[in-house]
């Protein structure tokens, strides 16, 4: 069983990895997952927010980390990058979400620095399987359309936490709609501003 | 470890029940068993035997336990052959079967020996006698309840088995395994992230399931006999979950590149053999068909979710499902002629079956709340899957035609994703 250090070394470790998958989908990394986790150096559950302080903070941490420290997964109100909300069973963008991810495009144009994981959500009908490709397929759809407005590909993750994550937990389609989303999560860098 | 008394001819009289009308139950009596031991009392093996039994009968549907309350002999005094004791205390109280036996225990030594009686005909059907350690009272329970079910229907029953399943009680989705009565409960995974769909490889030593602990969704494989866990495939790749063949030798599974998943075939160790499907829609959910030749799995191509069967050495596809607008999570029954899934009928979740050539599906669920990811037993005749309709998911068990509907878990964070073992020792 896991203990909870190597717990800190796997969470950051995903960082690594989801980077470098998005760097060269097609190569595998040259090192093993180990070998570049004991370089970190992982103080505690908050490692990652405290090490890149600025961002982190304003768009909130991952969502699975926020469920870790018994947290919503809520992106601040303050965050420079916006959710962006979806149909039931959908991936498409619609006009709303196109004009959010055209302001995240500015911000992250005048951010160069700053990587982002774009994590994909679904509500809790249907079954996990099926909702964790959908969760792919709607931060994919995000990463392209972002990367048509501009954003260099490789500063762009994506990962999908399925119907497992939901911000909103009634069974209302108030609730399952604020759960439909892609969220954004600056991983690394410094904003310029 | 059984030796087998000569079996006499079959359950005859009651066996019509089975075509009878839907929800007969045959009543049956199961009497606590005799200590044929030395004298000492140990009526804690006889009452975990005969509750075993007892809980068995009655989640198979084909039984009802009458209540030991209403017995009339006393199991001490009275013996346990056909003649030696009066079938009139049974006949009496309405019972149509009755189960007798007795036990030893010396040492660690626990010898067990049980006997199915038609009432009717006054007259013994089967007996076994069984010899294992005290602590396996519970086991060789399941064994004669599988060998009654094999008097009653010509096939036994599956109580040697244990469920995987998804429980939230800890606060995180972890891993765990569990007999159908509720013990023997293991938690298999303890790495507070999300642990998914956890399956059984057709051996029953292994648990495929897919895990967030190192960071994205991946493959691991969790090996019973030791608790050694090894992940399977890459880590640059998230996985969807996977599926054993049923010849143990494969897997298949569902792999993201570029936001969009795909089919691949595995060997067992994770490395890939080929690819099987290359489309722009989702392909998800795979199951083999027990020829081990096609799958069944889960692919919105045509714009909303439905299951596909493809032959695997060909890659020829063929759309099965039809009606509905979100049909997902398909697992291919053990005898290959049916398909079971997960279909939404005005909002809400329900168990489906279907013929596996596609066609008209049969609805089994239609409680409120919502119902998923079924899993056929091995011997095809029941099914469990997760149901909302006690407030938070828990695990349910229900015959293949939906009858005998019974809750098996009460967690309080709730329980998902169940897969039935393969029969177990």
């Amino acid at each position: 069983m896991d203990r909870i250090g190597a717990l800190y070394r796997v969470v950051l470790c995903s960082a690594f990895f989801t980077l470098a998958a998005c760097a060269s989908p097609t190569q595998p990394p040259t090192e093993p997952p180990g070998g570049s986790l004991t370089q970190s150096d992982a103080q505690g559950p908050a490692g990652i927010r405290e090490a890149t302080s600025g961002p982190s903070t304003t768009t909130g941490g991952r969502s699975l980390q926020d469920a870790q420290a018994g947290k919503l997964p809520v992106t601040p109100p303050g965050s420079p990058l916006k959710e962006v909300y979806f149909g039931y069973d959908r991936y498409d963008l619609d006009t709303e979400a196109r004009a959010t991810l055209k302001a995240n495009a500015d911000w992250l144009k005048a951010n160069v620095s700053a990587r982002v994981e774009v994590e994909g959500h679904c509500d809790e009908r249907g079954t996990s399987e099926y909702n964790l490709a959908l969760g792919a397929k709607r931060s994919q759809a995000v990463k392209d359309y972002l990367a048509t407005l501009g954003v260099a590909a490789t500063r762009l993750s994506t990962i999908s936490y399925g119907e497992e994550l939901p911000v909103c937990k009634e069974q209302t389609e108030d609730c399952w709609q604020k759960n439909r989303r892609a969220r954004f999560v600056i991983v690394s860098g410094r904003p310029a501003s | 470890m059984a030796i087998a008394f000569p079996t006499r001819p079959f359950y005859s009289q009651v066996k019509i029940d089975i075509e009878g009308p839907v929800g007969r139950r045959s009543p049956i009596a199961v009497s606590l068993l005799k200590n044929l031991g030395p004298s000492d009392e140990k009526r804690r093996i006889s009452e975990s035997i005969t509750d075993t039994l007892v809980y068995d009968l009655n989640l198979s549907g084909w039984f009802r336990v009458l209540d030991r309350t209403a017995y009339i002999e006393n199991p001490q005094t009275s013996g346990i052959t056909a003649g030696s004791f009066d079938f009139k205390d049974w006949s009496t109280i309405g019972a149509e079967g009755l189960v007798k036996g007795g036990f030893a225990l010396q040492g660690d030594d626990l010898t067990v020996e049980m006997r199915l009686f038609d009432v009717f005909q006054a007259k013994q059907i089967v007996g076994k006698r069984y010899g294992g350690r005290g602590g396996d009272s519970r086991r060789i329970a399941h064994k004669f309840a599988d060998e009654i079910i094999a008097q009653f229907t010509g096939t036994p029953g599956v109580f040697n088995t244990r469920i995987a399943y998804i429980s939230l009680t800890s606060g995180f989705k972890e891993v765990f395994v569990s007999h159908l009565d509720g013990t023997g409960k293991q938690q298999l995974t303890n790495n507070r992230t999300i642990n998914l769909r956890p399956s059984w490889s057709p051996d029953g030593r292994f648990i495929l399931y897919t895990s967030y602990k190192e960071g994205l969704p991946a493959l691991y494989l969790y090996d019973l006999a030791n608790g050694r866990d090894t992940r399977l495939g890459s880590q640059r790749t998230s996985s969807m979950g996977g599926r054993w063949s049923p010849d143990g030798k494969h897997l298949v599974a569902s792999f993201e590149e570029n936001g969009n998943s795909d089919l691949y075939l595995l060997d067992r160790s994770g490395k890939t053999v080929r690819r099987l499907t290359a489309d722009p829609g989702i392909d998800v959910s795979p199951t083999w068909a027990p020829d081990g030749n096609r799958i069944a799995f889960v692919s919105d191509r045509s714009g909303s979710p439905q299951i596909y069967a493809m032959d695997v050495a060909t890659g020829k596809t063929q759309r099965l499902s039809y009606s509905g607008g979100y049909n997902t999570s398909p697992d291919w029954a053990p005898k290959g002629d049916k398909i079971t899934y997960t279909g939404r009928v005005a909002g809400r979740f329900h168990i489906f079956a279907m013929n596996a050539q596609g066609g008209e599906a049969q609805q089994l669920t239609s409680s409120a709340g919502d119902n998923e990811d079924p899993s056929f037993a091995p011997d095809g005749r029941m099914i469990v899957f997760s149901s909302s309709r006690t407030g938070r998911y828990q695990l349910h068990i229900m015959r293949d035609t939906g009858e005998n509907q019974q809750r098996l878990t009460a967690s309080g964070g709730g329980d998902t994703n169940p897969s039935w073992s393969p029969r177990l020792e």
